[in-house]
């Protein structure tokens, strides 16, 4: 790459404050670098000055359980967010998720904060979470603040991350009652790939949510309160009309991995799949 | 654009190099260190030609800025033989025939490393997952898969 | 002792240095005082220049020096293999996307870059021939100047066309007869190696280092273009990491050779993936296909109007589409024939070699013909192909070389390995085709056998082994004459100032040409030694037998070894073998003379289809090569499974998008997808056809191209009876595959056959 830039490797948050208050958006934040260093290659990007958050005290790499939720802090690599047993339990169409972004190499770097803050439309651990209601926190010298992803996500690599803000984790909150959930994607080859269209179905006794990537600008979900959708046994016309009317919402573009029409077309196919499974992993919970 | 000094471990060698921020560390191995076994290839984490374990686990070294590993421990292709005895992991590529040109085959190997590291007894599906990060274009994959399944056979007995 | 030499699957020579990271690839060479190239582009195909400012990228550290058309002699000089069309770098014009304007030589490559950026081109974008439509439109732009052309065709973008044919002139009557045409995109080869070269000024020559796949053809360009004897020319060639023809002819050799001429230093080019696949693609081909069947599903005639893509300089393409389409009809015996072809240039990259030649851009409507035939006939797609299958010995093109192997029995096996008598689960399908490649016509081909001391031997053979283990075969065949293990032999290759003149390494002729050159090198060793043993003991010739690793004479038998011990003595010395298999030119035939052999070769498959969002599954891939004798098994099969990879990616996820500019869209490996371990077949099987009946040493033919041909036909064809459509063109992607599923009116029944249709998308 021929763009120079210089790099720091703070130790504490207020070194990390002070060159971001320096530096304003001449900075780029550097976590997995997997999006980054790709970025600076092609030119995308040319910050002044990069600064590497994997080396702040107080923002070390791990995954937190409280009772009410799981936090899963900035520089955790996506590979020990899919090995984790506590993720796997509560939220296993992440993991789903997780697993398909890049290849083992890139999961071992990537993290999940990195993969919202890049805002990819197509970001694949976007769908899931957004149906299980994440936010992220965010950290400045102010203090910190969670944000609800559907507000974070504003657009293609948009997203409501203020100046002098670090997003320092992710949170989920725990489920109640019996749920199950599916991530699934429709991609142009079976190996590593860009999702053409992504989707994630977290259904309860009576809501039912989806959340659908690469299909607009910005990955949004879904909610079904009526219970159509919830209960296996309602008429499958009514469930059809309910998922036509959620896939209607989304505006997929023709681009290099698919047209338009047939993002459409396999949003409602996936859509059907995707709710089979949730609703079968939830009653065999 | 000034340089910084990086010091960290390379197949069990500590070494210290001057780098650029931008210098990745496929270039910082290929270049400064005369490490040319790790090779380059689309340069954007796609096709696994530069993988290389980096504390302990396998990563596209064409996204990773040199400057950040320092105090950290990478092994490359030429760190897997020990005193002239290849790996049983090598043997096995050779005996299976899984090498044709060789371009893809450093980065292959080191990815099947990391993988055996993880998972020493892995099913066909895991191999076809854990090297799903690498292409080839000679081989067709199958005598690689192959060759992990019988380095893995081979470390049981 | 044998389980080492020809015939076994001896461990790959090279292997050890490739699996310990000890290999040197051409990018790994390290000059010293070596200077880095960056070339300049525009980001269109087509514009005209209008300046280039270098200023600023001059100014910048680390620049040495920047060059453009105006700094390279006058007239520029030109380079090609077949017309000498391509500029060393674009003067007034570019004609494809990536087609350099300038360089600049810095002292790294980062600076290189960087200075690559600060060029200031100036130029005016012009209208792009992109497709085969716009090359046929007399109002879009010519690609090439009309002063560089020669032939009746120079004004136009009609590069070269050809008519073949035999048989009755009027079409003959049939009881079946189709019209289909048949698309193939462009692709690109993707070696996980990019291209890499290196030159430097030597002795008053130069010497250039490129991982090319004919290093003599190469040292002749670049004699010709700096004007210095061939004697003064050095090329390097290290083993290509992987080149299937995309490292065959030149590409910016020649600007290196003459940057490090000027600049009295070592110049080291790298592209990257990107750069790499706007400098090398397959040809695209559209062929409109006119057959006639009889009823029972003989062939009558076939009528083909071939449209092949090159890009702006012809490079090896025209080549590529007369051999390709003087095969049109395959491996079928055929009354009558009419094959016209035209190469049309466009502003697109340069088509040259890919594996298969041609052939399997021919095979993709050949036999998705044969497939139509099939089911409007009623007959089953195996049956089809043997009843038209020419036998050993058959002369399926009047006049020339037969059908050289027993191709009904590669079919059979392959059929019988798929499974095509048994009954198929519902939502899958299967698929056979066959593919024929006439191997190389001419050439030249020397080795040097050296014969040591000691009984073990250095072999200086010019092939290039890219993977396809020609260097392990090699070294079997030496091993094998002269007795000895196949580790006590040294293979020299790659370097024009060593190693004896190879034409080239191409068309699957490595071991039929060069390993009959071995072959003959030791048979010149053995006659050296049989003349020394006469003389070392005063016998008549009929007195001395050697056979690999044995003089026996009346009243012993002694080793190579202790022959030259005794003949040379305390002063030593070693015996020097020659040899060497040519093929001369015919300039009566159409394509320069019969091929040395046919590879023949047979794909089945059978796959799974998801209906409603059209993706595949390859639930089981078979391959069957008719080899002769394979010298090595191991390699031979491994050489299969490559081809059935590389196969199903062209046939399913491949393609070069290029936009209205001629910008490709997808360059590097994030959009261009190619095969990974996950799309695999779940099982995949690669079997060999023995039968001794090639030319070249044992009994064997070339191989490595043939798993390539039939992939997409046979898949198609699986497609086809898994879901009822017919797709004719390629990638059969899963949007296509659905869109062909969705404007597909409902299948009345499990046999029914699907009505022709249209192609989607």
């Amino acid at each position: 790459m021929s763009h120079s830039f210089q790099y720091a490797q703070p130790r504490q948050l207020s070194e990390a404050f002070d060159i971001l208050d320096a530096y304003g958006r001449d900075a780029s934040l550097l976590a997995g670098g997997t999006d980054l260093v790709v970025g600076l290659r092609n030119g995308r990007i040319a910050p002044r000055m990069i600064v590497d958050l994997k080396r702040i005290s107080g923002l070390a790499p791990g995954i937190a359980e409280t009772e009410g939720r799981i936090s899963i802090s900035a520089p955790t690599p996506l590979t020990d967010i899919i090995t984790d047993r506590r993720i796997q339990d509560h939220f296993p169409a992440l993991v789903e998720a997780a697993r398909t972004v890049g290849s083992v190499q890139i999961r071992n770097r990537a993290t999940l904060t990195g993969n919202i803050c890049n805002a990819s439309p197509a970001a694949d651990t976007a769908p899931a979470l957004l149906a299980y209601g994440a936010g992220v926190v965010l950290i400045s010298r102010r203090g910190s603040r969670l944000v609800p992803l559907e507000e974070f996500l504003l657009g293609p690599r948009r997203t409501s991350l203020g100046a002098g803000e670090i997003a320092a984790a992710v949170e989920i909150p725990k489920l109640s009652g019996r749920t199950g959930s599916r991530f699934d994607r429709l991609t142009r080859r079976r190996g590593v790939d860009l999702a053409t269209i992504s989707l994630c179905c977290l259904v309860g006794s009576q809501v039912t949510r989806f959340a659908y990537g690469a299909v607009g600008p910005k990955p949004f979900a879904v909610t079904d309160e009526s219970g159509v959708l919830a209960d296996r046994e309602s008429d499958p016309e009514a469930r059809m009309a309910l998922l036509s009317d959620f896939v209607a919402q989304a505006t997929p573009i023709s681009d290099l991995r698919g047209g338009r029409e047939y993002r459409q077309a396999m949003l409602l196919v996936l859509s059907q799949r995707v709710l089979r499974t949730a609703i079968a992993r939830r009653d065999r919970t | 654009m000034t340089e910084n000094f990086v010091t960290f471990t390379v197949n069990g060698e500590a070494r210290r190099i001057r780098v650029f921020p931008r210098t990745t560390l496929l270039d910082a191995l290929r270049w400064q260190l005369d490490l040319t076994g790790t090779k380059k290839c689309c340069a954007e984490g796609e096709c696994g030609a530069c993988t290389v374990l980096l504390d302990g686990r396998a990563v596209n070294s064409c996204l990773v800025l040199a400057i950040e590993v320092d105090q950290a421990t990478v092994l490359t292709i030429e760190g897997l033989e020990t005193a002239g005895r290849l790996s049983r992991l090598q043997d096995a590529f050779l005996a299976e025939g899984a090498i044709q040109c060789g371009f893809c085959i450093p980065g292959m190997v080191m990815a099947a490393h990391a993988l055996l590291a993880e998972m020493p007894r892995p099913t066909e599906a895991d191999v076809r997952e854990g090297l799903s990060g690498n292409l080839c274009r000679c081989a067709g994959y199958q005598r690689i898969v192959g060759a992990v399944l019988a380095a893995a056979d081979g470390a049981r007995s | 002792m044998n389980g080492d030499r020809v015939g076994a699957s001896v461990r790959r020579v090279g292997g050890h240095e490739r699996v310990t990271g000890q290999q040197k690839f051409v990018g790994d060479i390290r000059l010293d005082d070596m200077l880095h190239v960056k070339l300049v582009t525009v980001d269109c195909a087509h514009a005209r220049i209008l300046s280039i400012n270098s200023e600023h990228a001059r100014a910048l550290p680390g620049v040495r020096d920047v060059v453009s058309a105006a700094d390279l002699p006058n007239p520029m000089p030109r380079f090609g293999p077949i017309y000498q069309d391509r500029p060393v770098l674009a003067a007034a014009q570019t004609r494809f996307h990536g087609e350099p304007v300038a360089a600049d030589i810095a002292q790294t490559e980062q600076s290189g870059e960087e200075a690559a950026g600060l060029f200031k081109v100036r130029y005016d974008e012009l209208p792009a021939v992109t497709t085969i439509a716009a090359a046929l439109d007399p109002s879009m732009p010519l690609v090439q100047d009309p002063e560089f052309r020669t032939g009746p065709h120079a004004k136009t973008n009609l590069l070269s066309e050809w008519r073949f044919g035999w048989g009755e002139t009027e079409t003959p009557a049939a009881d079946q007869v189709l019209d289909n045409t048949y698309t193939f995109p462009m692709v690109t080869h993707f070696a996980i190696e990019p291209h890499c070269f290196l030159a430097a000024p030597d002795q008053g020559g130069v010497t250039v280092w490129s991982a090319v796949q004919h290093p003599f053809v190469l040292q002749q360009v670049i004699a010709r273009l700096l004007d210095l004897p061939l004697a003064k020319v050095r090329v390097h060639a290290p083993d290509p990491g992987g080149a299937f023809g995309g490292k065959q002819h030149a590409k910016y050799e020649p600007l290196l050779a003459l940057l490090a001429v000027r600049l009295g230093r070592p110049v080291r080019l790298e592209l990257t993936l990107g750069e790499t696949f706007q400098a090398v693609r397959r040809t695209a081909f559209e062929i409109r296909l006119r057959s006639g069947f009889a009823s029972d599903g003989t062939l009558c005639f076939q009528d083909a109007e071939c449209n092949a893509l090159v890009g702006a300089y012809a490079d090896i393409a025209p080549r590529v589409v007369s051999k390709a389409c003087y095969l049109m009809c395959g491996p079928y015996r055929v009354p009558s024939a009419r094959i016209h072809a035209r190469a049309l240039l466009s502003h697109t990259p340069p088509a040259t070699a890919f594996r298969g030649f041609g052939t399997p851009q021919v095979a993709w409507a050949l036999e998705s013909q044969m497939d139509e035939a099939a089911r409007r006939l009623g007959i089953d797609r195996l049956e089809i192909r043997l009843k038209n299958l020419a036998r050993p010995g058959e002369q399926f093109i009047p006049g020339d070389k037969p059908a050289d192997g027993n191709w009904p029995e590669a079919l059979r096996r392959a059929a019988e390995e798929i499974g095509w008598e048994t009954p198929v689960a519902p939502g899958r399908g299967r698929g056979i085709a066959v593919g024929v490649k006439a191997s190389a016509t001419t050439g030249a081909s020397y080795a040097i056998v050296r014969l040591h001391f000691d009984g073990s031997a250095t072999v200086l053979a010019a092939t290039s082994d890219m993977g396809q283990g020609a260097r392990t075969v090699l070294a079997q065949v030496a091993a094998q004459e002269l007795g000895i293990g196949v580790d006590q032999v040294r293979i020299v290759m790659g370097d024009t100032a060593i190693v004896p003149f190879d034409l080239q390494t191409s068309a699957s002729r490595s071991v039929v040409f060069m390993g009959t050159a071995v072959l003959a090198a030791c048979g010149d060793i053995h006659a050296k030694l049989q003349a020394m043993a006469c003389e070392a003991f005063g016998l008549p010739p009929e007195s001395v037998k050697v056979t690999p690793g044995m003089v026996r004479v009346p009243s012993r038998k002694l080793t190579f070894a202790e022959l030259l011990s005794e003949a040379f003595a305390g002063v030593r010395g070693e015996v020097i073998g020659v040899g060497s298999r040519r093929g001369e030119r015919i300039a009566s035939h159409p394509l320069g003379g019969p091929p040395a052999f046919y590879e023949f070769s047979c794909t089945a498959c059978e796959v799974e289809v998801d209906r409603e969002t059209g993706e595949v599954l390859i639930v089981k891939h078979v391959s069957v090569a008719d080899v002769g004798k394979a010298l090595n098994p191991a390699q031979a099969r491994s050489q299969d499974e490559g081809a059935a990879v590389m196969g199903l990616g062209h046939s399913l996820m491949e393609h070069l998008i290029l936009d209205e500019r001629g910008r490709i869209l997808n360059l590097g490996a994030l959009d261009y997808r190619v095969p990974t371990t996950k799309d695999m077949p779940l099982e995949m099987r690669s079997l060999l056809v023995e039968n001794g009946d090639g030319p070249g040493p044992y009994g064997s033919k070339g191989a490595g191209e043939g798993g390539l041909f039939g992939v997409a036909p046979a898949l198609a064809g699986a497609v086809a009876d898994a879901a009822g459509v017919v797709i004719r063109e390629l990638p059969l992607t899963p949007e296509r595959i659905w869109d062909a599923i969705r404007s597909e009116p409902p299948r009345t029944g499990p046999g029914s056959s699907p009505e022709s249709c249209e192609p989607s998308l």
